[in-house]
């Protein structure tokens, strides 16, 4: 399944496109760092770096949907409902198969870098934005079959992305706000913030551009990252089979 | 793919539940041992170069001004810290709102900023740099930035206590802003009188009456009889030439 899930990836000229936004990022990267007065390097690198990771995101997470969303309309999906094959090893195969395309995306996206940043930050980060790509690819596996419509799936990996993004910001106004701190209104939001960030990584410490541009993350915060990871993708693919169990054909 | 009626929980395997229970005890036990993030005051960064938020602004310069605009406005409240603008780099400040004009050279809201916003605090050193940013952008655009340069020189006068400096801008406003209102463009006589030149300020009141630039009758009798007051003061200030 894994290995379907790879071809399927080639033949539908995905590398392709992963190839063809990493080269129009470095053009662009290229564009920023000759107008940049000074810190040219700096700027370049961070620019690639940030809009890499989103694209990567954004080309791995649609990716998954869409995929699902064609073996849904081209019946493939009943077909493999109807061999003897338990569901839970259609989610992970699908799943092993996405999980390596996250890791070539990064490894592809963090080549480039190699000649803007020290090769072992280049290494945190490609390593960080595997991890977090192989949360994005999980999440909407796991929301295409849940929600089996594409545009709800795509909108709830978006929000999801973006509120993980910013979770902590959103977390820091809710402990120390600036006014109202007594109001119900507020105690009510800062208990619901608080029980979000349970349940959900928090990106922004996650591929950060200044481990490039800076100074390198402390391995042990690449430990965490990837503890994290590994945590939250075996929560989804268990939220994922524990819903393609409970679903009738 | 067709939805039909769910199963019941008890058709999901066991070991899948107990995968699922498990992975969610971990998540929320991992993320609740995790300490409280902190809030840290980030320091204002320089803007970047003119031609590079140019690029930034694709092709929507006003729209992207307004945005920067905002940013700039909330920065003293970044998530759960509130930083006192007097601990702001007003180099800084004025190097962001500099940049914004640039973009959007018909806003005022970056010169309101200055005058009204971070002038404002009580550090004589921070608003003399703001009143100087308003000064150097009044000069680029006299008769669509007068308002602040006339905010900036009351606040010289009576916040600043220099006269001088007030004068330079109340002189600045007559000589440039043409379009201006003749109330901020006689503020040079006002200031001129308010620093004991009484006979400087009746020269100017006096040409200013002959000019013909003012017209009501009532602002033409008003000045007429503070003319009148000028040259009063003036003559008893004078010592006897008997």
């Amino acid at each position: 399944m894994a290995r379907y899930t790879l071809l399927e990836a080639l033949r539908t000229r995905f590398p392709v496109l992963v190839l063809v936004a990493v080269a129009v990022l470095l053009l662009a990267s290229f564009f920023v760092e000759s107008i940049a007065v000074t810190e040219g390097a700096r700027f370049q690198a961070a620019f690639y770096a940030a809009s890499m990771r989103l694209a990567g995101v954004f080309v791995a997470g649609l990716y998954v949907l869409v995929s699902i969303a064609r073996e849904f309309n081209d019946k493939g999906f009943d077909i493999l409902l109807a061999l003897d094959l338990p569901r839970a090893h259609y989610v992970l195969g699908k799943l092993a198969g996405f999980l390596a395309l996250a890791v070539l995306i990064a490894a592809v996206a963090s080549l480039p870098l190699v000649w803007f940043a020290p090769l072992g930050a280049v290494v945190q980060w490609a390593v960080s934005l595997a991890l977090e790509l192989a949360i994005v690819v999980t999440l909407a596996l796991f929301c295409m079959l849940t929600f089996s419509q594409l545009v709800p799936a795509a909108s709830f990996v978006l929000a999801f992305y973006l509120l993980a993004r910013s979770i902590t910001a959103i977390r820091l106004m809710g402990t120390h706000p600036l006014a109202g701190a007594d109001s119900l209104s507020h105690q009510v939001i800062s208990g619901t913030v608080e029980a979000l960030a349970l349940v959900m990584p928090a990106f922004d410490t996650w591929t950060q551009t200044a481990w490039l541009v800076d100074q390198p993350a402390a391995w042990a915060s690449l430990l965490h990252i990837g503890w994290q990871s590994i945590v939250y993708v075996l929560l989804l693919t268990a939220a994922a089979m524990f819903d393609l169990y409970r679903k009738n054909f | 793919m067709k939805r039909g009626e769910e199963r019941s929980i008890g058709q999901v395997p066991k070991p899948v539940r107990v995968l699922l229970a498990a992975a969610l005890v971990l998540q929320i036990g991992w993320q609740a041992l995790q300490p409280k993030p902190i809030a840290r005051a980030e320091a204002l960064s320089a803007p970047p170069t003119a031609a590079t938020l140019g690029t930034l602004a694709f092709g929507e310069p006003i729209a992207f001004a307004a945005l920067l605009t905002l940013h700039l406005q909330a920065f003293d409240n970044q998530p759960g810290i509130s930083i006192p603008f007097a601990q702001l780099d007003y180099g800084r400040v004025g190097e962001w709102l500099d940049a914004i004009l640039r973009l959007d050279p018909v806003s005022q809201y970056p010169l309101l900023m200055a005058a009204q916003l971070y002038g404002q605090i009580p550090d004589p050193t921070k608003q003399r740099q703001m009143c100087e940013l308003v000064r150097r952008q009044f000069e680029q655009d006299p008769n669509r930035r007068w308002r602040w340069l006339a905010h900036c020189a009351i606040m010289a006068k009576h916040r600043l206590r220099d006269t001088r400096l007030a004068l330079a801008y109340a002189e600045a406003i007559a000589r440039s802003a043409t379009q201006a209102p003749t109330w901020a463009r006689q503020m040079r006589i006002f200031v001129l009188e308010n620093m004991g030149e009484a006979e400087a300020a009746a020269i100017l009141l006096g040409g200013l009456l002959v000019s013909g630039e003012v017209t009501d009758p009532q602002e033409i009798h008003f000045l007429t009889e503070r003319l009148k007051q000028l040259k009063g003061a003036d003559k008893s200030s004078r010592p006897s030439e008997k």
